[in-house]
């Protein structure tokens, strides 16, 4: 059962860790190949390290991303 | 007079439960034993050709609109190899081939990132339980329309939900199941792993189009016509009524000859291959045991056939 609390503890951080890891050097590369500039004057990575991880942070609380 | 319209066969009249079973047994049996090589050039072939696009795609050999076309196709048909394996087709254990078998099983799903521990557990569960809400874990892929059962298995699937595939989990005895579970593990974090090196190293639109959206994308169709189309609406069970034969809108092959999904059920070691031909020699028996030939009716209608001696 341990391993299953920590597989379940992996999978319910896993969406926070996708949004840093995954999500932030998308949604930045992505904004750059469409030349769309990150707000309130942030790098494009910056303006992703904020929405990635908080994307992932409500995904987590909610259950699901969808 | 199409098939579906043939007269169930006087042959069968008269005959008990039993008789019946016999027959229909003796008839499957001319289709097991076969080795189905196609299935083990299927799963390595299609394993190689995803593992290429990297390469082509990253070096410019092949444009990423093309890698992810390709990729997507690579999803959606990296799980019908491994289903093989599960069923011990290529080889059961024991036997010469068995690391040939288990090999395939594992390497096929890697593009799905599914784990082959995983499906063989649950896979069983699915097939002893087949249509039982509080059972059977593909339950979760259960919708109005194959865009319902889609977006219900993706919530299903997301890796922080406590779904049907947990639940199966938790509750297995199966002796494998610690196994699956660190299989599971590992490549759920070698996936994202994989995604997020390249994305951090500049890849991050190419790693997204190479597998992660072909993998969401795969797993849906894979839902649509393995589970959801083969078993809708999902309300009966029995070895008879569990899942169908029916009519795809778009043909055998881009069903994955799921149209045939009864004969996997009554008989899961005939080779995927062969199970149009075994519905064929196995039609009017089976038509007799009162199986669901809903190929008169839309493949989405809830409206299901009725047993031969009902609709009568």
């Amino acid at each position: 059962m341990k391993l299953m609390q920590g597989i379940q503890f992996l999978g319910e951080w896993g969406a926070v860790a996708f949004g840093v890891g995954f999500l932030a050097p998308l949604i930045a590369q992505s904004m750059d190949a469409l030349e769309v500039p990150a707000p309130f004057g942030l790098s494009t990575i910056a303006f992703g390290l904020i929405v990635g991880p908080t994307a992932g942070l409500v995904a987590k609380l909610r259950g699901s991303w969808v | 007079m199409s098939a579906a319209d043939t007269p169930v066969e006087r042959r069968f009249e008269g005959m008990t439960d039993r008789q019946l079973l016999r027959e229909e047994q003796a008839i499957a049996r001319r289709f097991l034993g076969r080795v189905p090589w196609e299935m083990v050039v299927w799963g390595f072939g299609n394993f190689l050709v995803w593992l290429s696009l990297w390469p082509l795609v990253l070096t410019g050999v092949l444009p990423l609109w093309l890698g992810f076309l390709l990729s997507t196709i690579c999803c959606a048909l990296a799980y019908l190899p491994s289903h093989e394996a599960q069923h011990s087709i290529i080889a059961a254990e024991g036997e010469k081939l068995r690391w040939l078998n288990q090999l395939l099983g594992h390497v096929s799903t890697i593009p799905l990132a599914f784990p082959y521990g995983i499906a063989w557990i649950t896979h069983r569960i699915h097939h002893a339980y087949a249509n039982d809400p509080a059972r059977d874990p593909d339950f979760g892929s259960q919708g109005e329309s194959w865009w319902q059962a889609a977006y219900n298995a993706l919530r299903e699937r997301q890796p922080m939900n406590d779904g049907m595939y947990a639940q199966t989990l938790r509750e297995s005895d199966d002796p494998n199941r610690d196994r699956a579970f660190v299989e599971g593990l590992v490549l759920g974090w070698v996936h994202f792993g994989t995604l997020s090196v390249f994305a951090w190293s500049g890849y991050a639109i190419e790693a997204a189009l190479l597998w992660w959206l072909p993998r969401h994308i795969g797993f849906m169709y894979l839902i649509t016509f393995l589970s959801w189309a083969p078993h809708h609406p999902m309300m009966e069970t029995g070895r008879y009524r569990d899942t169908r034969v029916w009519k795809s809108p778009v043909g055998t092959v881009l069903s994955l000859w799921m149209e045939f999904h009864i004969i996997h059920h009554l008989y899961p070691k005939i080779p995927l291959l062969d199970t149009p031909k075994a519905w064929r020699a196995l039609e009017p028996i089976l038509i007799e045991r009162g199986i669901r030939d809903d190929r008169r009716v839309a493949w989405a209608s809830e409206d299901v056939a009725k047993p031969v001696e009902e609709a009568a």
